[in-house]
Parts: structure tokens; sequence; C-alpha cells
């Protein structure tokens, strides 16, 4: 019942969070230095005074701010985000094309980081100050601070360019057509369309962009996976319960780990939210048309409607990741109450 | 027994990551695609496509619409899927009748009468009628939209009869053929593009809601379809069965919006893409050696220029003439075009090498550093000067930060004594509105051709856009700003490379304006290719090419 009502409060929560965003990223942009006209149009068209009236008028650029808030707010309620200055398209419909691009990877990132993360991190914690220690601190300080852009680059010089055992660019294969939009994401679509080849072909076009977007959350999940089971090693009823004969095994992964991932969880959800938001290097260099390199173009084109769109499609991943994490609290540890 | 099932849990996760990447060791190529097409289709070429070719090029198509089209890279998808009433075939210099038959100025050059072609006919079966040509160029004239300016000299369009269109200009237009090569002025099927929401009426800026419709399907006569359009993904092109012309031999075109010149370089050496069309010089020097790749070096039409206020108010000492030659004197030319790359060169003025009446490139050895410090003594300043040097810090001139140009004139002009302060700012920050409101004495900035027509840089001349945007009046040279006119009514070649060439003959060392160099474009390709070539106009005119 807790839990049912920590939801609904949650939801509540969310709703007026993110008319709060709308209206603080409505007034952000806005303040903005910048001109859509200026930034949508050529330097021709713009000495053309007829064109940028037109221009301002399809965008209702010409009404007073304060209209615009109010018809933008209006139009929310109606979950009507609003039409993209730049491609003339709604923004709803911009977000729904290239969310799924950036959540199949997201996810995808998110496990191996998870995976990977918490399996060095317990090896670490174990083996502390041992060879294999020091090897995974610098596998997960490597991760930390390796610029995206540059490993991402490395990556496909390596083992698409150079040893040929992984795909280039792009979320399929030239032979392939995308598959039918189902959920947007492609190895699932691919399945669902009955085309094992072409889901397993999506599937290793995930692969490097992935591995590149896993390395930084992997590094932060290592390092508080282990600083925490370190912490946790150290408390007085892990030594009790070693003193009481129980094995270095059973220790670990009976009465250590649970407590010591709680943190971890709070690393993966933002880690996940941060995925989520996009990540516009990566993604141009590996052609995935996601949500960075819709917000790099939107924001460079001084495209309102898709700025705000994306920010609070941003806002409402990590309202929910949030919420998510904070139920999971509850499972992972039942002292944790919901209030 | 908990431990052991955990790590092994995680090692059977990093195993099968391991083997998925591996898996593909060996039929990683078929998978691919590359093999497999060339394999299944009898592709002659290890790593070719069969009879689809692949392009990588970078994304930001806001728009397929023709109506609409304004970006570089977007003419490249709409000339092969629409066809203009003239073409640059393969040589940019003066366009060549197209959907057009033949074609007549009037006498006073305010009437433009076009024949049209026999048996043209849409991809959709459709007959094509003088009224699509008045509907489609209309309706981009109409939507208001960035390219319509190109319309503005057109007052009305008359359609006598099925294969007659009769364009009344409002002004005596010379580049009124170049334009109508332009994406933008392309033929639409108006029946169909009417059906899904077109409209050419005065208030189609408002009421035209066809654009979504023309995003994902293409309603022309061209050579391809536009059979999918998967936004900043790819661009699918078949070919089109109702074809009127001749086509080549290339089935299906997959246009890849990849922009990063790494990814380019990889994806060309591998196979996976035919053409490569945004390369550096980098990229290029990798490519080396590849077998089975060449590679192109050649200017675009985009320029880099030195632009010094005539204002004496704005401009400080550069308003003064002999140091506008110092300046020109000083600048290391061949050092600006490696830093804009292979291909690169310098015109003479502002009319680009490649254009219809270009009177060639500036020696290398133009530079005279002592010359230039005389002229500067001469024009009272023996000790140099201290100037702000305005630069935007976002845009570039072809892939080259325009900061990149203002470093290095600043080091010119150093040795001569004029010491630049490099002031750096945002396009949207200010910059824009300053250079467009004449307010910047001294910037570094770019120029590019919204269509192809040497007419486009008539705004340079005195009391024109550019011009006066460096306080150039046309009073203060009557004689060069009466050449734009003159430029505008000679409808016949000859006689425009003539008016054109003396306009580059009087500002070759004359006025606020100098060209630093003229930007490359570096495109790669597979040998299986013939007839790939840069072309300004469509970036890369896919009707010329053929698979060998």
């Amino acid at each position: 019942m807790d839990r049912v009502k920590f939801i609904l409060k949650r939801l509540v929560y969310l709703v007026l969070m993110l008319f709060g965003m709308a209206t603080l990223v409505f007034i952000l942009t806005k303040m903005i230095p910048g001109d859509p006209a200026m930034a949508n149009l050529s330097q021709r068209a713009l000495s053309d005074p007829e064109i940028v009236a037109a221009f301002k008028a399809k965008h209702g650029l010409d009404k007073p701010i304060i209209v615009q808030y109010g018809l933008y707010i209006l139009n929310l309620l109606q979950l009507d985000l609003g039409t993209s200055i730049r491609t003339n398209t709604p923004v709803l419909t911009e977000l729904n094309r290239c969310f799924p691009a950036t959540f199949e990877l997201a996810l995808f990132a998110i496990i191996i980081a998870a995976v990977l993360g918490i399996f060095f991190g317990v090896i670490s914690a174990i083996k502390r100050n041992s060879v294999i220690d020091q090897i995974v601190r610098v596998i997960s300080v490597t991760g930390v601070s390796i610029p995206s852009f540059w490993f991402a680059l490395l990556m496909l010089y390596f083992f698409y360019y150079k040893l040929h055992i992984m795909p280039g660019p792009g979320r399929l294969s030239s032979i392939f057509s995308a598959p039918p939009k189902i959920t947007g994401m492609y190895v699932l679509d691919s399945l669902l369309e009955g085309e094992p080849a072409k889901a397993l072909d999506a599937f290793r076009h995930l692969i490097l962009p992935g591995l590149v977007l896993a390395a930084f959350t992997m590094g932060l999940i290592t390092r508080t996976t282990r600083s925490n089971l370190l912490d946790v090693m150290g408390t007085d009823y892990i030594r009790t319960a070693r003193a009481k004969g129980v094995s270095q095994r059973k220790l670990i992964t009976h009465h250590a780990l649970g407590n010591a991932l709680i943190p971890v969880l709070t690393v993966i959800g933002l880690g996940l939210g941060n995925l989520l938001g996009g990540m516009v290097l990566v993604e141009t260099i590996f052609n995935w048309p996601g949500v960075g390199q819709f917000a790099y173009q939107s924001v460079m084109t001084t495209d309102y409607p898709s700025i705000i769109g994306v920010s609070l499609l941003i806002a409402l991943n990590y309202l929910v990741i949030n919420t998510i994490v904070d139920i999971l609290y509850g499972i992972i540890d039942p002292r944790v109450r919901y209030q | 027994m908990m431990k052991k099932k955990f790590l092994a849990g995680a090692l059977v996760a990093v195993m099968a990551l391991g083997l998925a990447a591996c898996g593909g060791s060996g039929s990683a190529k078929s998978e691919s695609g590359a093999e497999t097409a060339a394999a299944a289709e009898g592709g002659s070429t290890l790593g070719s496509n069969g009879s689809t070719v692949v392009v990588a090029v970078e994304s930001g198509f806001s728009t397929l619409d023709p109506g609409y089209v304004y970006e570089k890279y977007p003419p490249l998808v709409v000339n092969a899927c629409y066809e203009t009433l003239f073409k640059f075939n393969g040589k940019d210099d003066a366009p060549q009748p197209s959907l057009a038959d033949s074609y007549e100025f009037s006498e006073d050059n305010k009437t433009l009468t076009v024949k049209l072609k026999d048996g043209i006919t849409f991809a959709s079966g459709n007959t094509m009628t003088s009224a699509d040509v008045a509907f489609s160029i209309m309706r981009c004239k109409n939507l208001k939209g960035s390219p319509s300016f190109m319309c503005d000299t057109i007052d009305s369009i008359d359609t006598p009869d099925d294969k007659t269109v009769v364009f009344h200009l409002n002004t005596p237009d010379s580049g009124i053929l170049a334009k109508l090569t332009y994406a933008s002025m392309s033929v639409l099927d108006s029946k169909v593009v009417k059906e899904n929401g077109g409209t050419d009426a005065a208030d189609a800026s408002t009421k035209d809601t066809a654009q979504t419709y023309l995003n994902s399907t293409s309603a022309g006569s061209g050579m391809y379809v536009l059979t999918s359009y998967t936004k900043d993904e790819e661009i699918v092109l078949d070919k089109n069965p109702n074809y009127w012309g001749t086509a080549t031999n290339v089935d299906k075109y997959v246009i890849k919006l990849q922009g990063d010149a790494n990814s380019q370089m990889m994806m060309l050496s591998q196979g996976d893409v035919d053409v490569a069309m945004n390369l550096t010089d980098d990229t290029m020097a990798e490519l080396d050696g590849t077998e089975g790749v060449a590679t192109i070096n050649t200017p675009t039409k985009s320029i880099g220029f030195l632009m010094m206020n005539m204002d004496k108010n704005i401009g400080g000492p550069v308003a003064d003439p002999k140091v506008q030659q110092a300046i020109r004197k000083a600048i290391d030319y061949p050092g600006m075009r490696t830093i804009s790359g292979s291909g690169s060169v310098t015109p003479n003025s502002f009319i680009q090498v490649g254009f219809l009446g270009n009177s060639g490139e500036r020696p290398d050895d133009y530079r005279n550093v002592d010359e230039a410090k005389q002229l500067l003594a001469d024009a009272g300043y023996p000790d140099g000067f201290d100037i702000n040097l305005d630069v935007v810090s976002d845009l570039s001139l072809e892939g080259v930060a325009m900061t990149d140009f203002a470093q290095k004139v600043k080091d010119d002009l150093a040795e001569v004594g004029i010491n630049c302060n490099i002031v750096s700012r945002a396009w949207d920050g200010g910059y824009g509105e300053d250079y467009r409101d004449g307010k910047l004495g001294f910037t570094v900035m770019y120029w590019g051709t919204d269509y192809n027509d040497p007419n486009v840089q008539l705004p340079f001349l005195p009391g024109q856009e550019v011009g006066l945007r460096a306080g150039w009046t046309a009073d203060m040279d009557p004689e060069l700003a009466a050449l734009n006119d003159k430029t505008l009514n000679a409808t016949d070649n000859d006689a425009r490379a003539a008016v054109l060439k003396e306009i580059q003959d009087k500002t070759y060392e004359n006025g606020p304006f100098i060209v630093l160099t003229q930007a490359p474009a570096h495109v790669g390709y597979n040998t299986r290719l013939d007839g790939v070539n840069f072309s300004d106009p469509y970036a890369l005119d896919v009707t010329l090419i053929n698979i060998k």
C-alpha cells in the first residue's frame, strides 16, 4: 500500500515538475541571444522582409512572448509539443523517431556498464591492493577519463577498419532495410518481423557504440561498487558474521553485496538518465540518429519547440528513472521505507 | 555458490559480447552487405554493393520538399528525383536546356519564353505540362521559404499552351536560367502535390501542407524516386520505372547521412560506401594507395574573404584605400590555401574560379611585405596600427573554422606592423547582426553561393547588399556600381563574361574585399564507378554515375 501511495505521489510530482521545467526552459530559451529566422533562413532570404515576416508568422514568433508562452502551455496540456522550426514536423513525431534509437543504445550500454562495473568492482574489492585491483583501477579510471569521441574513433579504427570484425557506423548494414516500426528498436523490431539475421546485424551494430558509451558509466560503477563493498566489509555485522565462521563467499553474496549495491543503483540510474539524453559526438561518429543529434541540430538552429521538447524528455527520463530507483531501493533493502 | 554463479554470469556476459563481436570475423563482410551484395549480383569489385551505390554525406537535411530546399546537400536527392527546365550537365559554367527544348528572351530581356520537350512523364505516369512548371515555380515563390528570393525577379508566369511557359520578369535577369537549374525550381507533379495539400496560391506560406508528403516521397520526373527517408540516418532512392529519358545502370542509391570524415574514410576503404562526400585533407592522405579508391580535390564556390569597412568611423585605418592595398599585399595566399586544404584556389576577386567570366587566380608571388610596409607609410602608418579583427566563432568554410583564417590574417599582418586583436563571437551572439547591419570594421567572413551563377556575386559591388555591409556606397565608385545592372542585362553569355571580367579587373586591387581562398571539396569514391564528380549545384550529380 505504501508503495502504491508512493508511486501515485511521485506521478503527481512528475506532472508538476514537467510543467515547471517547460516554463523554465521556455524562459531560458527566450533569454538566450539568437533569432530563429537568422539561424534558419539563408543570408539572401534574410534580406527579404516579406520572407522573414512569413517565417515569423508561420512559427508564431511575431506574437508577444507571453502569448507564445500561453499557447505553448495550452498545447502542452493537449500533449502537443509544437512544430519544429527546422523540420516543420511535430516535435512529438521527431522525439518518437529519435528516442527509440537512443533508448536501444542506452539500454544496451547500461547493461554492459552495470554487469562489467559490478563484476570489476567486486573483484577489485575482494583482491584489494593486488595486481588485479590495480588493473581494474586502471580500467575504471581510463573509462571515466577517456574522451568518448576519441574512444569511438579508436574502436572504429581497430575493430572495423583494421581488424574487420565489427560493422561500421549506422544501425543496420546497407543490405537490410529498416524493420517496420513497432518499438523503434531495431533488434526487437527485426525479431518481431521474423528476421533473425537482421536482428543479429542490428545487435552487432550496437556493440561498438554501446561499449564506448558504457565505458564512462562502467568506470563509475566499478569505483562505487569497490569503495562501498570495502566500507560494508569493514562494518561490525560483517565482522560478527566472519567471527561466527561464515565463509568469505557467503559473506559477500549474502550479507555485503546487497547493502553495497544501493549507492550503485543510484549511479546506474543517473548513468542511464545521462545516456538517454543522447550523446552527440558518439551518435555523430556512429551515425546513430538519436536524441543527441536532434538536440544538437535544434540548438544550432534556435529551434525553440524542439529544444523545449528535448529538455522535457530528458527531465522525464530522470524523473522516471529516479522513481524506479527509489522503488528498487526498497526491494534490495527492506529497511528502506516509502515516505 | 552464489559467488560462483555471479562470476560465471558475468563471464558469460563478457564472452557473449566477445563472441558476438568476433562472430563477425570472417562473416563480417558478408553480413555488412559488402560482399553479399556483390556476390549475389555478380558485383565486379571486392567490397562493392552490386547495382546499388551507397553515398555517405553529412546530415542536416531539414527537408526534401523542393519548395523549401536550400541547404547544401539536399539538392543531391532532389536532382535525382526531380528535373528542372535547365541544368548544369557536369560543367558548371553555363546552364543547358533539360526539360526545356528551346528558350528565347524578349528584346528588353524582361520576358523569357521556354518551350518544353515532348513526352516527359512523371513517376506517377502523369504527363508533364506547362501548368506543372508554373505551379512548381509559383509555389516556391509563394511559400516564402529560404529559396523564394530566387523568384523575386519573376512577376508572373503564363502558360499559353501545354508546351509553352512564359516568364514575365520585373527586371532583366541574366541569371534566370541558372536560377531555373536550382533544386527549388524543380518541376513537381502538380496533380499529386495538390492532392497532398500543395498550393501555389499567394497564401501558400500558410496554406500549403504538402511538405510532410514530399519529405517522405517524391513527385517528380527524375531518374529516381524517393523510396524512404529515415531522418538523420539514410535516404533510399529507387529507379523511376516511368523515367522518360535514358537512365544510368545504377538501380538504387542509399544515401547514408554520416558526416564524420574519419567514419566516411573507413567506410569507403571497407567498401561499405561507394562515395564519401565530406573527406578532409587528413583522411584523403589516409586513403592514398588504397586499392579501388580514387579521390577528388576540387574547388567549391565557397569563398573566405576579408572585409574592410569603407566608413572611416567604423573601419578606422582600414577604410583608407592605401591601407587596404597594403593588407592585400601582406596576405600570404598560398598559406591561406594550406589552411583551406588541397584543391583550394585564390581567385583574383569575388567571382569564383569555375564561374562564367572568371579571370583566373591571384599569382602565388603576389605577396610583397616591403611594398605593403611602404603603402602603410604612405598612408600615414609607418609603424603600423592596432585594430580589432572580428570573426564568427561557430561557422566554418567547408569544415575549416573561420577563426583559423583569422589567426593566419593576424600572423600575416603582424609582419607589416598591423597588430590585430581577434574578437570572436557566435553568429547568433551578435556577430551576425553586426555583420548584416554593416557595423563591423574589419572582419573575416565566408560566402556560399545560393545558386550556381556568377550573378550571386554581384551583391559584393558598391551599393549592393554585401558592399553596403562594408560601407561601400554606389557613389564611392559609380562606374563599378553601374556594372551591376549591366551584368543583369547581359543575357548573352559572351557579353556577360566580358562584364564580369571588367568587374574583376576593377576589384583586383581596389575595394573593401580581399578573397583569401576558394575552399575545396574532398571526395573519395570506389573506382567501380564512372562519372563521379563534385558538383556545386547538386553536390553529386547521381544522374551521371554509372557502374563500370
